[in-house]
């Protein structure tokens, strides 16, 4: 919000409405004042002249009365009086009359009456006796009074004849005061005229001004509440930081809730974080801070950088524990003319999302530590415990062979389904029957993981990552079953090791091995609705270090002949073969280490349908098919690639992962190959070097 | 217990190397879990150690001919074994990166170190399984293999 | 910045030296390739701190991609020497290394631009042209 430029111009205006409005208005007064007093003085004036012009006569007849007088030798005191009287009167209000109009007619009256002067003068000037009473004349005139009569003839004959044009000049005088007058009257009219209407248009204008500002202050004072309204009710924290990184002096009101202070005008953005984080977390926090002002960096860049994305802090809570919270800090920065002006910062409070997710996780590793196992395991023969314990790793071994198996398209991934699901409800089914509801739990989960990737439309090995993930959880369950199991076998006394069938003896569990084996060659019968029989010996003498592989060759191997080595009952038959399937597993010494062999009189392999496999999956040409001799050919199955693909249109190979298992027989050092006689038997001898662990055992 | 996220992260972290750096997706393939011991290797292996709230190894490791391919795509013509070292180099330096991003400081990732032969030192993880899980590219497959505890 | 190409009329433009700065061969050469400005001029590359500050102080290059984990002397370290040497420089920092406090570390000491591995050829050149203009 920035309404002070705007607001300093309206000031500024209604400032200079209002001097010009005085300003004008003094103006009207002080002319209208002077041409009131010049009126004044005009009509004043004006009533001299015209009073004036009544002297021109008065004179004539006072001269004429006191010539009577003195012809008549009556008193001529009062008459001489009047006239003194009028002559002063005349020659003052000349004089005033001059003092403002310089008219010609006024000059040329002042003129003449200054011609009268001489004549006058003389009459009022005298002072003497104008008779002299003696008894036989009577009254007489004096010497004096004879020259004072002539004077008085001669004024009064003077008089007479300037009364006329005298009177015509003051006539004419008065006549251009009048005008004089009246124009100065409509100059005050129009100057009035001119103020009211100047004064009215100014303050039309102000009025005007003021409205617009009324308006403008009522839209600002809006905008001020609305701001204030969403500073108030907005969940994030809003604030500005200017060039010192201190906080502005608006904010919304959500900052107190989420930092539980109010103090943050002028806050050092460092004392806002300091007693939050950690120095570390506070020392890039400023870093980068800072560089948001340097503007070396764009607005993504920085966004991408920001180490205050999820920030953990801990607050004091109103009871006074300490309680984390999760804080989300974005910053915008506000660009002015002359680059960063403020950087705008939100904070928002992602603590129930971040907990959420925290939750769930540690309900999943919770769930994974649950002993709810504990009691379902002490009412367990340990016999029938261990027994299915082994049973069902066997299970979990065929369910990892089954996702082992190469896979690229969503046919090769929607092969496993069934199997895996085969294999888990049956572990199921013999969970519940014993009772161990926490292995049930678990193994339904993952039973419904496989029903629920059924019904995808694309599957692909993403979808199988949640399935290994639970497949871990299960065994690692099954482990602590086992651990829990061993602990409560051991405290009863009861159930020594050996009663079940040596599991802990030195051989490095190989008795464990061939037990496996057993129980899942049953188990690859049943699935697979065929008959064989496994026979072993020597896995006794496994040395240790290679128990781990065979195992997961053997498993593999045996896998391969259940589902494609061994025929069904009745294509046996019908070849002559007994019903029963035959699968021998032998480990012995040989001159330089070991040797295994795995045969099963099962359908064997065709040279040139593993030629023709090859060819159409790119690993070798059709020329380079053709040039190999059975040896060659049978080798394919141990290439790269060769079981990776088109396996559900391989119904008759044998492909299954043996690269896989070539694989990790080299890794031991070891070689493999294989033999066979299609229709009778195939064969795969495996070599071993002898390992340090068996020729220290021999020394 | 390692968490379906943190498995993600790493196996994002390898698939999008080869979407970036060739132009081509990698497809992961069916994932399995190694129980005992350690799941064989191809001849080039880009390690990582995790520490901190987590604690294992993390691997990619890749058979000569996919590296090569890789190469090509890359429009690289020096197919020596240094090359090939300096690409799983590249590719665990990729997966130790994304997982630093997602995790934070709560994983202590180690700077990658490459081995290579049929039969590498990888430090052992005792008693722990392994997740494997096999990434397809073009014709080929390579393993990313996770241990954490 | 000051090397000026030597044409002059309107079509002379700046030319840029470039350093690259990675353990990595692949990566030296991948960053070489793949950027197509024609005012880019590739002076050096160097695989660890202590190289790239030899060829810089030879060199003088206007622009260096920088990884962050190398031998011998990291990228933040190699950062702060270059600037030293060259505040007009502009480094471009190229790693796998994706976490905050790396990225703000090397932006505050004096890199411009942060660009994660693995990358595109054209995010590549987004993020030089970035830096040149």
């Amino acid at each position: 919000m920035n309404f002070s430029g705007a607001d300093r111009k309206r000031q500024l205006v209604t400032v200079g409405v209002g001097t010009v409005l005085m300003l004008v208005m003094a103006g009207v007064l002080i002319a209208g004042f002077r041409l009131a007093t010049q009126m004044n003085a005009n009509v004043a004036a004006l009533q001299t002249a015209s009073a004036l012009q009544t002297y021109p006569n008065t004179l004539v007849a006072q001269l004429t009365s006191l010539r009577d007088r003195l012809e008549t030798r009556a008193y001529s005191g009062q008459a001489l009086a009047d006239l003194r009287a009028t002559v002063e009167k005349f020659d003052r209000e000349m004089k005033q009359l001059g003092e403002f109009s310089h008219s010609p007619q006024f000059e040329q009256a002042q003129a003449l009456w200054q011609q009268y002067s001489p004549v006058l003068d003389p009459v009022i000037d005298f002072t003497d006796q104008p008779y002299v009473d003696s008894d036989e004349e009577g009254s007489t005139l004096s010497p004096e009074g004879r020259t004072h009569y002539a004077d008085v003839k001669r004024a009064q004959l003077f008089t007479q004849e300037n009364s006329e044009p005298l009177q015509a000049l003051l006539a004419g005088l008065s006549t251009q005061l009048q005008t004089e007058a009246s124009t100065g009257a409509n100059r005050l009219r129009v100057l009035l005229s001119a103020g009211v209407l100047a004064a009215l248009v100014l303050a039309a204008a102000a009025a005007w001004f003021q409205l617009t500002r009324g308006r403008s202050e009522r839209l600002a004072r809006e905008a001020q509440e609305q701001t204030r309204d969403i500073l108030r009710t907005v969940k994030e924290g809003f604030f500005l930081l200017d060039a010192d990184y201190k906080i502005g002096s608006v904010w919304s009101d959500a900052l107190t809730r989420l930092f539980g202070r109010s103090d943050f005008a002028g806050l050092a953005f460092e004392e806002l974080l300091k007693d939050l984080v950690p120095p570390a977390t506070l020392a890039t926090a400023m870093k980068y801070i800072k560089l948001l002002w340097g503007e070396r960096a764009h607005e993504n860049l920085m966004k991408s950088i920001n180490p205050l994305g999820q920030l953990e802090i801990h607050v004091e809570t109103a009871s006074g524990a300490r309680e984390a919270r999760y804080l989300q800090f974005d910053f915008h920065r506000v660009m002015g003319p002359k680059g960063v002006k403020h950087v705008l910062v939100s904070v928002g409070d992602i603590t129930s999302s971040v907990l959420l997710a925290k939750e769930l996780q540690e309900s999943q590793e919770n769930a994974n530590q649950q002993v709810d196992m504990m009691l379902g395991v002490m009412h367990i023969d340990p016999v029938q415990l261990m027994s299915f314990l082994d049973s069902t790793e066997t299970g979990l071994q065929l369910v990892n062979a089954i996702l082992k198996e190469p896979a690229r398209t969503d046919a090769e991934f929607r092969k496993k389904l069934d199997g895996l699901f085969r294999e888990l409800h049956s572990i199921k089914g013999e969970a519940s029957a014993l009772n161990l509801m926490s292995v049930a739990h678990r193994t339904h989960a993952l039973e419904d993981m496989v029903t629920e990737l059924k019904k995808r439309p694309e599957l692909s090995g993403n979808d199988f990552l949640p399935l290994v993930l639970k497949l871990d959880d299960l065994l690692a369950h099954l482990r602590s079953v086992r651990e829990l199991a061993t602990r409560l076998s051991n405290l009863r006394e009861s159930a020594p090791t050996e009663a079940r069938g040596g599991r802990s003896s030195g051989k490095g569990g190989t008795d464990e091995l061939s037990r496996t084996l057993q129980s899942l060659a049953e188990r690859l019968a049943k699935d697979h609705n065929k008959k064989f029989r496994l026979s072993v010996s020597g896995l006794a003498d496994i040395p240790r270090a290679y128990v781990p592989t065979l195992k997961d060759v053997l498993i593999q191997m045996l896998r391969n002949s259940a589902v494609h080595g061994i025929e069904p009952a009745e294509v046996r038959r019908a070849n002559t073969k007994s019903d029963v399937g035959e699968v021998r597993i032998e480990f012995r010494k040989s001159a330089d280490g070991f040797e295994l062999m795995f045969e099963d009189d099962g359908a064997g392999l065709l040279p040139e349908q593993l030629k023709a496999a090859a060819v159409r999956k790119q690993i070798v040409t059709p020329e380079e098919a053709a040039a190999m001799d059975t040896r060659a050919a049978m080798a394919l199955i141990f290439r790269p690639g060769f079981s990776t693909q088109e396996q559900v249109s391989m119904d008759a190979g044998r492909g299954v992962g043996m690269d896989v298992v070539a694989k990790s027989v080299y890794a031991i050092g070891g070689k493999i190959g294989v033999t066979t006689n299609p229709g009778k038997f195939t064969r795969f001898k495996v070599s071993l070097p002898a390992s340090e662990e068996t020729s220290t055992a021999v020394a | 217990m390692i968490q379906e996220s943190e498995l993600k992260t790493f196996v994002e972290g390898t698939t999008n190397y080869f979407e970036v750096a060739a132009q081509q997706p990698a497809s992961i393939g069916s994932p399995y879990l190694v129980t005992e011991g350690q799941p064989s290797v191809h001849e080039y292996t880009g390690v990582i150690n995790i520490t901190g709230k987590r604690e294992g190894v993390v691997y990619f490791t890749a058979p000569k001919a996919m590296l090569t391919v890789l190469l090509m795509k890359m429009q690289e013509s020096d197919f020596s074994h240094e090359t090939m070292r300096d690409l799983v180099g590249e590719v665990a330096n990729t997966i130790s990166g994304n997982a630093r991003k997602d995790f934070g400081r709560d994983f202590v990732i180690s700077v990658p170190s490459v081995l290579t032969g049929e039969k590498p030192e990888i430090p052992a993880m005792p008693g722990l399984r392994s997740f494997v899980i096999p990434i397809n590219w073009r014709s080929h497959s390579a393993k990313l293999v996770v241990a954490l505890k | 910045m000051n090397a000026v190409n030597g044409n002059t009329g309107n079509g002379a433009r700046r030319t840029y030296k470039l350093m690259i700065v990675d353990d990595s061969n692949i990566m030296r050469r991948r960053i070489e390739r793949s950027q197509n400005f024609e005012e880019l001029e590739v002076v050096g590359t160097a695989s660890n701190g202590v190289e790239a500050l030899e060829l810089f102080k030879k060199m003088d290059p206007d622009l260096v991609t920088m990884d962050l984990t190398m031998p011998q002397m990291d990228g933040i370290e190699c950062i702060e020497n270059l600037v030293k040497l060259k505040p007009a420089v502009r480094i471009l920092v190229i790693s796998a290394l994706a976490d905050k406090a790396t990225a703000v570390e090397a932006m505050e000491k004096g890199a411009n631009g942060f660009l994660n591995k693995p990358f595109t050829d054209r995010q590549l050149n987004e993020a030089i042209a970035e830096l040149i203009r």
